[in-house]
């Protein structure tokens, strides 16, 4: 293979971004024979390398600053950001519950919202494939959504004590739960181009990164495999622009270290997320005809209630969104709905969320904090809709590099506000039931989506279903921000799902060019 | 920091059950102490007696102050901060400075009855700086060491995750 110094030429394709939009396709691409590399901002992060320490491992997260504006300031960082070759899925808990149909339809069904421009049974045979191919964990029988085709390939991972009081406390009121399906192995499995993936060693530390390639982060899985295929990854490599040339984007120009370079290649896929990706447009003024890019920003409604009880928990332990319920999917009075989720929690993360949450100081957070080994969460991930009023745009304010820094706007709209209250009362009622103490809730906002959305019509969108931008025939986006409507549960798998399908398209479009 | 509390923290530290990343992690951790960079000597004074009140600990066993100064001066931040604020050291200049004067001399009754005024004045940066004496406190080995936290200590694996199920380790680290 090249040194990692050397820069690949005749590209076919190069992608930008190595997370859960880019990585797939990716190896789907190099699979197909043809010549392709990816930009990563981030660095290499070996699964020997990760310390079990949230402070240590800050590196995998996007800190460059963003500003949050907005009524509810959306958090990045440790929150809603990724770095490294693998992005956000080097820290993403590896919940992976599959889209259900009707969260494609919710214009259809609510008349508020979007409708995607694709069908559930276009996703569904690539669920199926990552699934298998992730080594996802989960249980025999899942009650929600339409029969699956196959089994989980992996029994579930072990409950830790979060996920059993909210086992218990779900059953008092006649709800149903389940093994949540997490992209963690519960067994060993060989990974193509990587080698052996051990089974989770119930660390915990999954939002800090897997040191034992448990996880099915995109580094050990399509990564492995792409490069092993010949594709190639430049790491720490910042891209600045895209260049341009008779309509059709020729290349990117990147910082690696202080040096400016440039790739040239026949195709360009953006896949650097939610923020980044509509900053580069807008820094570069390209493919906003609809004026739609930076617009429609969502985040997930992701209300947390927390308590403390007499049980000896340990929430460092175990896979922390062990359990969930699908059963709140259509709540009546909400357009959408919400899933729910236990939650084990890291203690930095949980002691940070605590005092920006309730602010309180001096001996009262001290003697809270000391309980930690007995704190149990909850948490629920909800439909956020789009609206005018969310968006991205680029402020005055410039970063290191001289780029300005995004502005991101964000505010909950009725629906969201009727959810997050809909949700606390029923996780409080929940933990009543458990017996704990110290209740408290921090409403929140998980996840960046929505900011180049997908859609048939030019005018109102930024690609098309397959990810192709309407106004540059060879610049494609693969990543968060093409998602049409937040959908209801985790966007990883379904992120995944889309970034097989683009490459499958772009592969079809080539066949017949 | 007593002569035994020290000698657990390094012996579960040394021990095989915290993988190398994470010992090298805590163990620079444990004993870092950095030199005022960012402040000026009386704002770093009055954040070293605000702080002792919003996080109660000893500056001699822990040393938050320097770490926010030391992240000011290293310039890495938590990758966003509130739009209608200012940027962090800024910021929190202007936090110290709205506090009343001899704030740093009051005794700690006194200071406390003063920082209300300043949460309401200041809410952002006083959310801010709240939040980060808070990861530097919960971060540090020692006060995992107090409150039983052994979750560093994960080499090989948990083979048990349910309520009340805990190995040796677990059980041993903390206060007896």
């Amino acid at each position: 293979m090249a040194p990692s110094n050397s820069l690949p030429t005749d590209l076919d394709v190069l992608v930008i971004g190595t997370g859960a939009g880019g990585a797939p396709l990716l190896a789907r691409l190099a699979q197909a024979g043809l010549k392709v590399a990816a930009l990563e901002a981030g660095v290499r992060h070996p699964p020997e390398g990760i310390a079990t320490d949230e402070v240590a491992q800050l590196g995998l997260f996007w800190t460059d600053e963003r500003l949050s504006a907005g009524n509810d300031p959306v958090g990045f960082g440790r929150n809603n950001s990724g770095r490294g070759v693998g992005g956000s899925t080097l820290h993403y808990t590896a919940y992976t519950p599959r889209a259900q149909p009707d969260d494609l339809k919710l214009r259809t069904e609510f008349g508020q919202g979007e409708d995607w421009p694709l069908e559930f049974s276009e996703l569904e045979p690539y669920y199926d494939e990552l699934e298998y191919f992730l080594g996802v964990s989960g249980p025999a029988e899942y009650p929600w959504g339409p029969q699956r085709k196959s089994a989980y390939r992996h029994p579930p991972l072990p409950l830790n004590g979060a996920a059993r009081l909210m086992q218990k406390a779900c059953a008092e009121i006649g709800m149903r739960t389940s093994p949540a399906a997490n992209a963690a192995l519960s067994r060993p499995q060989e990974q193509e181009g990587y080698g052996t993936r051990h089974t989770c060693t119930n660390r915990g530390f999954c939002q800090a990164g897997c040191s034992i390639g448990a996880k099915a982060s995109m580094d050990v899985t399509f990564l492995a495999l792409a490069e092993s295929l010949g594709a190639q990854i430049v790491d720490g490599a910042q891209v600045t622009a895209l260049t341009m040339k008779d309509g059709r984007v020729t290349g990117a120009e990147f910082m690696r270290g202080d040096e400016l370079e440039h790739l040239s290649a026949k195709t360009v896929i953006l896949a650097a997320g939610a923020v980044e990706t509509p900053r580069l447009l807008l820094m570069n003024g390209l493919a906003n005809s609809s004026g739609q890019v930076g617009r429609n920003f969502m985040a997930h409604v992701g209300m947390q209630v927390w308590g403390q009880v007499e049980d000896d928990l340990r929430p460092y332990k175990g896979i922390p969104g062990g359990l969930i319920s699908e059963d709140t999917h259509r709540v009546d009075g909400l357009i959408g709905g919400y899933l729910l989720q236990s939650l084990g929690v890291m203690p930095v993360t949980y002691a940070t969320q605590y005092a920006r949450g309730t602010l309180k100081w001096g001996p009262e957070l001290v003697q809270h904090l000391s309980g930690y080994n007995h704190v149990a969460g909850i948490n629920v991930l909800g439909e956020c809709l789009p609206y005018e009023h969310n968006y991205l745009e680029l402020s005055d304010e410039l970063d290191g590099r001289g780029l300005p820094k995004p502005r991101i706007h964000f505010s909950f709209g009725e629906n969201e506000k009727k959810m997050n209250a809909h949700a606390e009362a029923l996780m409080r009622d929940l933990w009543g039931r458990i017996g704990a103490r110290d209740v408290w809730s921090l409403p929140r906002a998980a996840h960046t989506l929505g900011t180049a959305r997908m859609g048939a019509n030019p005018e109102t969108s930024v690609v098309n279903p397959f990810g192709r931008t309407h106004d540059i025939e060879n610049l494609w986006i693969c990543d968060n921000s093409t998602f049409t409507s937040s959908l209801s549960v985790n966007p990883a798998l379904t992120q995944m799902a889309l970034s097989l399908r683009t490459a499958d398209a772009l592969i079809e479009g080539l066949k017949q060019a | 920091m007593t002569t035994g509390e020290r000698e657990a923290v390094l012996a579960m530290l040394n021990s095989a059950h915290v993988t190398e990343p994470t010992r090298r992690a805590l163990l620079e951790r444990l004993d870092a102490r950095y030199e005022r960079e960012f402040f000026e000597v009386a704002e770093f004074e009055r954040l070293q007696a605000l702080a002792v009140r919003l996080l109660p600990h000893d500056p001699a066993e822990m040393d938050l102050t320097g770490t926010v100064d030391r992240r000011l001066i290293v310039g890495v931040g938590d990758g966003w901060r509130y739009a209608d604020a200012l940027p962090d050291g800024e910021a929190y200049r202007a936090l110290l400075a709205a506090l009343p004067d001899g704030f740093e001399t009051l005794d700690g009754e006194a200071q406390d009855t003063a920082i209300p005024a300043l949460q309401s004045s200041h809410p952002r940066a006083f959310e801010d700086l709240l939040a980060e004496l808070t990861e530097a406190f919960m971060a540090h080995p020692l006060t995992q060491y107090r409150f039983g936290y052994a979750g560093f200590a994960d080499a090989p694996n948990w083979p048990q995750v349910g309520p009340n199920e805990l190995e040796p380790r677990e059980v041993a680290y903390g206060p007896q």
